[in-house]
């Protein structure tokens, strides 16, 4: 019962940094790392949310590496 | 894709086939719970929700599996494959009733926590006909949840086509386990086998189709191209290929589509940048080669989606002698424009 609760608390943690994360990606970070998304709809972004709930350290890594080649 | 991403891609095709499985969805739960009352009158609100969601995601699902086979085994069905995804939204909708309701049933009135309780409640895992079936259920949802949250093309992009393609086979791996949830689910609470037989017969059928459409595209495959001029291979007489449509080779393991365009002939990579779709088994509309798939397009003599899009494709050198098509079967690098073969 620990142990299923352990990852259970693991996974609640991970999934709440994922939707604190999905709030400055939606409004900026997805139209850095993907030019598609430059001028998209609320209707997407709100949309995508859930995966970037699920996805958020693949988006994170993205969008650092996008910032650090404006930069450069 | 380049153009702007919108929320659901809706065109009229897309609005019919909604408005279908939108249709499908509410007829068969009407017809279930209608059955099922005149069946059995003791039938608790609660077991009807449960029951009418899950066997509506599970025969969604069958579809949804059926579909792809079916597609390679005659082009009438690719209709069926355009909004697939739709489809694959409503059968993951359908699953988390089905899993929501059943985890509140038997799992959320008592102290402890109902994700805890559902692997907690039943340890019977060295026993096959007791073995935890929930579980079974509970892995084979989270596999359609990262399913449907994955369905937009921004995580086709941006997850890469690999990791997409690879994450989406998983339904093969859940298919497994809804398979077994249901059967040892059955075992355990019901004495008539019904469900049994009716999820076997699906297995079968499904297994059936996959066979015959993995044997069609092996025997195309396998054709052997002898005859070989200047690198170029002979592949068919001219005329065997129709205006606007293509025939497909597989020389040296790389499927390559020919098509006819305005009496020219035009060779491009077969598979789709978007979800690896069959180009050579589409046609030319507007212009373009359209991907029957998803209905991506192509410039023929460049191998390019017409602007605002950015996706490329190999093209290929192809040349007519004595009505004879001969195909070179080294690509050039994506988007090169190529000057076709004129058939006099």
């Amino acid at each position: 019962m620990i142990f299923i609760t352990t990852i259970l608390i693991i996974m609640a943690l991970y999934l709440l940094a994922g939707l604190v994360f999905a709030i400055p990606f939606v409004i900026k970070g997805v139209a850095v790392i993907d030019e598609g998304a430059r001028g998209s709809s609320w209707g997407f972004r709100l949309i995508i949310i859930p995966g970037v709930t699920v996805f958020w350290p693949v988006l994170l890594n993205k969008w650092l590496h996008a910032s650090k080649i404006k930069r450069s | 894709m380049s153009a702007s991403y919108v929320a659901v891609g809706w065109n009229r095709q897309k609005k019919i086939y909604d408005w279908l499985i939108a249709g499908f969805c509410f007829t068969y739960l009407l017809l279930f719970i209608s059955v099922t009352l005149i069946v059995n009158e003791q039938v608790t609100f609660e077991t009807l929700l449960i029951r009418s969601t899950s066997t509506l995601a599970v025969l969604l699902l069958h579809v949804i599996l059926a579909i792809g086979p079916l597609c390679r085994l005659d082009k009438k069905f690719l209709p069926l494959l355009y909004n697939r995804r739709h489809l694959g939204v409503t059968m993951f909708t359908f699953a988390l009733a089905h899993g929501g309701f059943s985890i509140f049933q038997f799992h959320a009135l008592g102290n402890t926590n109902p994700f805890v309780s559902l692997f907690i409640s039943n340890t019977n895992f060295n026993s096959f006909a007791a073995f935890p079936f929930q579980a079974l259920g509970f892995f084979a949802l989270l596999i359609f949840f990262l399913m449907a949250i994955t369905s937009h093309d921004f995580w086709l992009h941006n997850l890469s086509p690999r990791v997409w393609k690879t994450l989406h086979m998983f339904v093969y791996l859940a298919y497994l386990l809804v398979v077994m949830h249901v059967m040892l689910g059955v075992i355990q609470y019901e004495n008539n086998p019904v469900f049994v037989i009716i999820i076997l017969a699906g297995a079968v059928t499904l297994i059936t189709l996959h066979l015959l459409a993995g044997s069609k595209e092996r025997k195309l495959d396998k054709r052997k191209f002898s005859l070989e001029q200047e690198g170029f291979m002979y592949v068919c007489p001219a005329e065997e290929i129709e205006d606007s449509r293509a025939k497909i080779f597989c020389i040296d393991k790389e499927r390559i589509a020919v098509y006819r365009h305005e009496n020219k002939l035009y060779a491009i990579h077969n598979v789709c940048k978007h979800q690896g779709g069959p180009l050579g088994e589409g046609k030319i509309l507007d212009g373009c080669i359209t991907c029957p798939w998803h209905g991506y397009q192509y410039l023929p003599h460049n191998g390019q989606s017409p602007p605002p899009f950015k996706e490329k494709v190999s093209t290929y050198d192809v040349k007519i002698i004595d009505g004879k098509v001969w195909l070179n079967p080294v690509p050039f690098p994506e988007g090169t424009e190529r000057p076709g073969a004129t058939i006099k």
